[in-house]
């Protein structure tokens, strides 16, 4: 617990270091027990994700992801179960159209959609949650940081 | 979108058995003030003819007007915040997002129950009573 707060501050203080940041939604029943296995096998993430942790995915709105932009994020994914695999049955779908939504939105103002993005995972997966990870820290390191007025 | 039930048995009831339009037989005329609405879409499941219904779109720019302490008004300001230019136009709404959808009003179908008026909780859809003389003539055809 001690070894996963510690490292959880080394990855904070350096995150500040680099000039871009993700917040990350994940779910609890899914993505977020991917992270902790991801944790406990010591593998590193890139130290630009900033993790959220939400009961359901289902729990995300598209302010949650709007605002997290305009305060000063530059990317922003919900990670969650497999499709139909929901612990609430379907708060995956509803994330996914959430996540649609906000793609389009951005689009219709001259925003990157590719800015918000939602990756499925199940709880033994961290492979994958890694791989998301990186995803996400390629894509928004590849695009220029978002301006705010 | 078909009638419903209750929609199809009201309009049998019209005289002249045929549908009409917003100064129809029942009564009043449908105003929409779309400055005001928030899209709940309670007059949509209001309506028994299916003549206010929430469509596929939104316009984006319905955030921005909306009032500042309301929940469309705070994703406005959000996106405000960072975007490049004015929004484009309206978007497509995907299926389970049912919050952020224009209203879609159809004169043909609308019987003017005043239902939508009544549910409508800012004002924004609004129903004016008929003219005298159409009520006496709407009750001489029928």
């Amino acid at each position: 617990m001690t070894e996963a707060l510690t490292e959880e501050r080394t990855a904070a203080s350096e995150a500040a270091k680099t000039d871009r940041s993700i917040v990350g939604f994940f779910c609890r029943e899914c993505a977020y027990a991917a992270a902790d296995a991801t944790g406990n096998a010591r593998i590193s993430l890139p130290t630009t994700i900033r993790s959220v942790l939400v009961p359901c995915t289902g729990r995300v709105g598209p302010l949650h992801l709007l605002s997290a932009l305009s305060e000063g994020a530059d990317g922003v994914y919900i990670a969650g179960c497999l499709e139909g695999q929901c612990h609430y049955r379907e708060g995956n779908f509803h994330a996914l159209d959430r996540v649609e939504f906000v793609q389009s939105l951005l689009e219709s103002v001259g925003v990157e959609r590719e800015r918000v993005r939602m990756f499925t995972m199940s709880a033994a997966d961290s492979p994958r949650f890694v791989a998301a990870a990186r995803e996400m820290h390629e894509t928004i390191s590849s695009l220029p940081p978002l301006k705010r007025k | 979108m078909p009638l419903t039930a209750r929609g199809e048995a009201i309009f049998e009831r019209l005289p002249g058995a045929a549908p009409r339009a917003s100064t129809g037989a029942i009564g009043c005329q449908i105003v929409r003030h779309e400055e005001l609405c928030i899209g709940c879409g309670r007059c949509a499941s209001a309506c028994p003819t299916g003549a206010t219904s929430k469509g596929d779109l939104f316009d984006p720019m319905q955030l921005y007007s909306a009032p500042p302490e309301s929940r469309r008004g705070a994703l406005g300001a959000s996106l405000r915040a960072i975007a490049k230019h004015k929004p484009s136009g309206p978007i497509e709404v995907p299926e389970r997002v049912s919050a952020f959808r224009t209203i879609v009003f159809d004169a043909s179908r609308c019987i003017g129950c005043g239902a939508c008026a009544r549910a409508c909780p800012t004002g924004a859809a609004e129903a004016l009573p008929v003219p005298a003389e159409e009520i006496a003539t709407a009750g001489a055809s029928g």
